[in-house]
């Protein structure tokens, strides 16, 4: 027990530099892009005596370097500022935002694995087979197919063709989020606050966009998957459970997909910053209110705190991930050790 | 027996009607649009105004759909000869929703504060006022740091409105309602905003404590749409009983064209324009900047771009406006080829020798069918075998830079007034101080004196007669030229009217009709 | 004129058509025993990027029509016979955008990969060779970068520097070098421990002469198949940032801008703007791909199990 917290406090550790260089990274590209957050904010009216006071007062005017310690000290005292735009501190902006962004990256994960481990099995146990080449040729083209245009053809056939589903927001106009809404994961919410209508209100929204997502990624753990259970089919237990004449389905499902687990999860870690990455574009399809079009929004206004503040945000999520990934995979790999 | 349930009948059917006509009449609006600082002092976008016309008024009002002013918190007002001290009567006997008087030291109070907080419009006030005066509880003095003949317009935006002192912090600006003391914003307008949750909904009651009359729809819900197909699908799924700003097009045109909608088209405020840089730029010259005046094709673009909505634009004054005179047409026409051809060759341009520059946009500001408009515009100047143009685009905030250092020979623009006077569509372009914020450089001593006979005279003879001649000499310099201005739509469900968007553009929630 | 037929005739005496297709389809069958899918998914692949790369290098051929021509046809028509893949707003004919638009697209995705390469593979090589402090600080830089959503770094790098051609290739690259920077130090610590790489440090071979003679060639057979997936990946990130209005300024055909103009007439049910954009996003990146994935079974089947 006291190995696993050292491991975890030395993975903690670990990620403060990773921290420090995407920051530093992101600090620099921001200040040396051209354009201005206060005469973008200020209106096209606003005098330049006005827009230069502005200025001063942001403290736009000092010098790069010292603009970068200043924020660095800020971050250290974990605090991520107040956006230049609007008057809001970036924590408020991303309330309600992040979870927006988690609630559609988890629901989206578990329809990856639920598509990419069952397909992946079944065609490693069909293995050279037409059905194999078809699962595969599957797995090749939805990593291809750009997670945007799959979300504009699923709106174009459930939701304009067929008028099955809605295709953009997280509820519908006639819901009211102020009489539920509390942590701003809405499903929680709902299920806590006992609003079923709501619920189902909410989970209609989040299936089209978290569907999408899940897609694209699935074909990746349809390949890992498939690849590992080659591998535990052809190892000694199997072939003696086999011999055994335990069915083969209960060889291929029970036996030897659950040791194909491990790589699996590891894979689900590293995988999460793709997760991450489709989700901005999926956000911005489904109009989805999270932190990926937040950053859209803002870079477009150089609103330099909330930039920062989503990267660092984005930087922490894919951290505490991989995070956990390792410490859940410690625990259940016997062989691994702090 | 029975005659006992006949009578609780009856009794139950009365308090289920009393109930029934207790709850308010509800109205869901949706747009895309976004609060900006629930703060006079800070609030400087049309959606934000907005609210602030509906929650409060000024002394002076517009009339709904129209530009005239009348009379709100003020019963009358008196100007000096001189035309720089305003003197206003104050209505008696109002009252902020918690019972606060409005008298004239709380409108000092709000004035002063904006000005002490010195926000982003707060210079609506600081460019013109010197000073507030408190005469008599009923009597407010606004003394001007030179004459101004569109000060009305400028009392009726809500920068000029009063706050209730007891809600509003003196030495803050606020963001969000919740950091009010009372909780809910109001002011001496029609309604209150009652709940607020950002980018999501708002929610506007009516008033007990407006002095005018009761407004039919007691309820309205603002629902804020990230972008424009949702808000529209919400609005064909009955989620929402009206849409207003902004939507694409292609949704006006199926909306339009759909029975079972009311279609409000109303010309709005907004122009659009081609500018110049004129000090430094290859469009130093004006016989070229003359060329690509006669280049523009409007009603082209209006079709091609905006599927035959919006409304060409002859005059940097708008469209209904006084004043407004046509002259580009006249003297230019819309694709005038030959003309543009002459113009070039005068330059020293011909097609061996092509004029090139590069056009620019900013392809998100004004919503993304920009691109297709410098798409479509580049096409019509190429018209010319004498002319070649590059596209370039920027963000907003790297094209308000781009303009202050002169990058930019030929961009994109477009302009909201903020107050609805023919000055405010010519002097800020044309004048040197205006022209210079706007990345045109352009300066004449000849046009500021005209700006400033203008600016300084009540009389309507007068400034009819400058700004016929500006427009006209508009024609000759072309330090940008007009190209469309925008129509406004509001779409409603047909149990909604009363729906009153003049040329202010402010939408009084209050005159909406529910059935 | 005349020669050239006769050269053409000489050809064919010397490989008869009859034993040229044998010999073909022998080779094929030998491969296809050899190597069964993963040979056919390559060529398929090849066929892939080839036919659109003629489509680039000579859009002629397939489109009578200007892409930038504004009166090809009528405004938002469906596709017919004339025009494939129908109209847009601007009355533009779609095929021959899709047609033009493959010559950024593909221009944009092989240059990013090109110059993550150029800059990734040399430090992967010095990195992983000198060891050290300087292996030590690159690897931590390169992995926080690697770790990072690329995309998101990508948006910022295309923020800044504005659209155009030039700039949104430098974005693109800048996330593909951590890739090659992870994947050549890796090989080049496997391979430094090699028995061959001791013994030539063993009989005094200069440093250079090991990096270049011994390592790199061993480095490059897994490059080549990551270069291919890389243009597959960077191919779709070119599509990403031009989608979300981050790629190139007006006039310039763009699937990914094509695409996402097609995205506001997608209530009026306009289903041809953009479909067909996306269609030709995925099979250029699935031609990539395809043809790496037959590379690494190839060159080296381990690699990709992995």
């Amino acid at each position: 027990m006291k190995n696993l917290l050292k491991y975890i406090v030395s993975r903690v550790l670990l990620t403060i530099p990773m921290l420090f260089i995407l920051l530093s990274l992101v600090f620099v590209v921001l200040r040396v892009m051209p354009g201005d957050p206060v005469s973008a904010m200020l209106g096209d009216h606003a005098p330049a005596h006005v827009i230069r006071e502005k200025q001063l007062e942001l403290g736009l005017d000092k010098p790069i370097f010292v603009q970068y310690l200043n924020y660095l000290g800020q971050i250290a005292r974990f605090d991520l500022g107040e956006s230049m735009v609007y008057k809001q501190r970036v924590v408020d902006t991303m309330k309600d935002k992040l979870p927006a962004t988690v609630e559609l990256t988890v629901i989206a994960m578990i329809f990856t694995l639920l598509i990419g481990i069952p397909l992946g099995a079944f065609a490693a146990s069909k293995r050279r087979s037409a059905r194999d080449f078809g699962i595969r040729l599957y797995g090749n083209i939805v990593y291809c197919i750009p997670v945007y245009w799959m979300g504009l053809m699923l709106q174009l056939l459930f939701g304009i063709f067929l008028n099955w589903l809605p295709i953009a927001g997280r509820t519908s106009a006639r819901t009211f989020v102020t009489d539920f809404a509390r942590s701003n994961f809405y499903i929680i919410d709902t299920i806590v606050a006992g609003n079923w209508a709501a619920l189902g209100d909410v989970l209609i929204h989040i299936f089209l966009p978290s569907l999408t997502l899940g897609i694209t990624l699935s074909g990746v753990f349809l390949r890992l998957t498939r690849a590992n259970m080659l591998d535990t089919l052809k190892s000694d237990y199997v072939l003696a459970a086999r011999a055994r004449g335990i069915p083969e389905k209960h060889v291929v499902y029970r036996h030897a997909l659950k040791n194909a687990f491990i790589p699996i999860l590891t894979m689900l870690g590293l995988q999460f910053a793709t997760l991450l990455a489709g989700a901005i574009l999926t956000e911005s399809t489904f109009s989805w209110p999270g932190i990926g079009r937040l950053l859209l929004e803002r870079i477009y206004l150089r609103d330099y705190p909330v930039i920062q503040g989503v990267i660092v945000v984005y930087a922490l999520l894919v951290s505490l991930i991989s995070m956990l990934v390792d410490i859940i995979y410690a625990f259940i790999d016997p062989r691994v050790k702090y | 027996m029975k005659r006992l349930s006949l009578v609780l009948l009856v009794l139950f059917m009365t308090v289920s009607v009393g109930i029934v006509a207790a709850a308010p009449k509800t109205l869901v609006y949706g747009t895309t649009d976004k609060v900006s600082d629930m703060d006079t002092a800070n609030a400087y976008d049309i959606h934000t105004w907005d609210v602030f016309q509906n929650i409060d008024k000024g002394l002076l009002a517009y009339e709904p759909g129209t530009t005239k002013i009348i009379p709100a918190l003020a019963s009358a007002f008196t100007v000096n000869d001189k035309g720089d001290e305003f003197t206003f009567t104050l209505r008696p006997g109002l009252k902020f929703t918690d019972g606060t008087p409005f008298d004239a030291s709380v409108m000092k109070w709000s004035i002063d504060r904006v000005v002490a907080l010195k926000g982003d419009p707060s210079w609506l006030i600081s460019d013109y006022v010197k000073e507030v005066t408190v005469k008599d509880p009923l009597t407010v003095v606004f003394t001007l740091k030179q004459p101004c003949a569109f000060f009305p317009t400028l009392i009726a935006t809500p920068t000029y409105f009063p706050l209730n002192p007891n809600d509003f912090p003196a030495d803050k600006i606020i963001k969000d309602i919740s950091e009010l003391k009372s909780g809910s914003l109001s002011g001496l307008g029609p309604y209150k905003l009652t709940s607020f949750k950002r980018d999501e909904e708002a929610v506007f009651e009516a008033n007990p404590a407006f002095y005018g009359p009761k407004p039919d729809v007691g309820r309205i819900i603002i629902r804020y749409f990230a972008d424009a197909t949702t808000m529209r699908l919400a609005f064909e799924k009955g989620e929402i009983d009206l849409v207003y700003k902004s939507l694409n097009p292609s949704d006006i045109k199926d909306l339009s064209a759909n029975k079972k909608y009311v279609t409000n088209r109303l010309p709005g405020p907004q122009i659009r324009y081609l500018c110049f840089e004129t000090s430094q730029s290859i469009f130093k010259d004006k016989v070229l900047r003359q060329a690509i005046a006669a280049l523009v094709n409007r009603p082209e673009i209006i079709q091609k771009v905006y599927l035959g909505q919006n409304s060409p634009l002859y005059s940097m004054v708008a469209n209904g406006m006084i004043y407004q005179t046509q002259d580009f047409k006249t003297v230019f026409g819309d694709g005038n080829v030959a003309l543009a051809n002459k113009l070039l060759a005068k330059a020293g341009y011909t097609a061996q020798k092509p004029f090139a520059f590069d056009l620019w946009y900013t392809p998100s500001h004004y919503g993304d069918t920009e691109v297709n408009m410098a798409e479509v515009m580049k096409a019509q100047l190429e018209k010319s075998p004498a002319i070649k143009v590059t596209l370039k685009s920027a963000e907003w905030a790297t094209y308000k830079d781009n303009w202050h250092k002169k990058v930019m020979p030929a961009f994109l623009l477009g302009w909201y007034p903020d107050y609805v006077d023919p000055d405010d569509y010519t002097a800020a372009f044309a004048g040197t101080s205006g022209s210079e914020g706007m990345g045109i450089y352009f300066s004449d001593k000849k046009w500021d004196d005209l700006f400033t006979i203008e600016q300084g005279s009540p009389k309507d003879s007068v400034r009819k007669d400058v700004f016929v001649k500006v427009q006209k000499m508009w024609t000759d310099e072309v330090m940008t030229v007009p190209i469309w201005q925008g129509d406004m739509y509001i779409f409603t469900k047909p149990n909604v009217s009363g729906v009153k968007l003049g040329p202010t553009l402010i939408f009084n929630y209050s005159e909406l009709k529910l059935k | 004129m005349d020669r050239k037929s006769n050269t053409g005739a000489a050809a064919e005496a010397a490989f008869s058509p009859a034993a040229g297709m044998g010999r073909l389809f022998r080779w094929l069958s030998e491969k296809n025993k050899r190597y069964g899918a993963e040979w056919w998914i390559m060529i398929a692949g090849i066929l892939i990027i080839a036919l659109i790369v003629f489509a680039a290098v000579c859009p002629t051929v397939f489109t009578k029509f200007d892409p930038l021509d504004q009166n090809a046809g009528t405004q938002l028509g469906a596709p017919n016979a004339e025009h494939l893949f129908g109209t847009d707003n601007l009355s533009r004919d779609i095929f021959s955008r899709m047609m033009y638009g493959s010559r950024t697209i593909l221009g944009v995705a092989i240059a990013a990969a090109l110059v993550s390469s150029l800059i990734g593979i040399p430090l992967g090589l010095l990195s992983g060779f000198i060891g050290g402090w300087f292996d030590k600080t690159l690897s931590l830089v390169m992995d926080s970068l690697y770790s990072f959503p690329g995309l998101i770094l990508a948006i910022s790098f295309a923020a800044m520097l504005g659209p155009g051609v030039i700039n949104i290739t430098v974005a693109v690259a800048v996330i593909y070098i951590p890739t090659y920077f992870r994947l050549v130090r890796g090989q080049t610590l496997t391979i430094k421990e090699e028995l061959y790489v001791e013994a030539a440090r063993a009989i005094g071979a200069k440093r250079s002469m090991i990096l270049f003679k011994y390592i790199f060639p061993n480095v490059i057979a897994t490059v080549v198949v990551v270069f291919s997936l890389n243009i597959a990946d960077a191919i779709m990130t070119e599509a990403a940032l031009s989608y979300i209005g981050l790629g190139l300024p007006g006039s310039i055909p763009d699937w990914g801008m094509d695409l996402s103009m097609g995205k506001k007439f997608l209530p009026s049910g306009v289903w041809w703007m953009i479909t067909f954009p996306g269609v030709m996003i995925m099979i250029l990146a699935l031609g990539f791909t395809m043809l790496g994935e037959g590379l690494a079974e190839i060159l080296n089947p381990k690699l990709l199990e992995k």
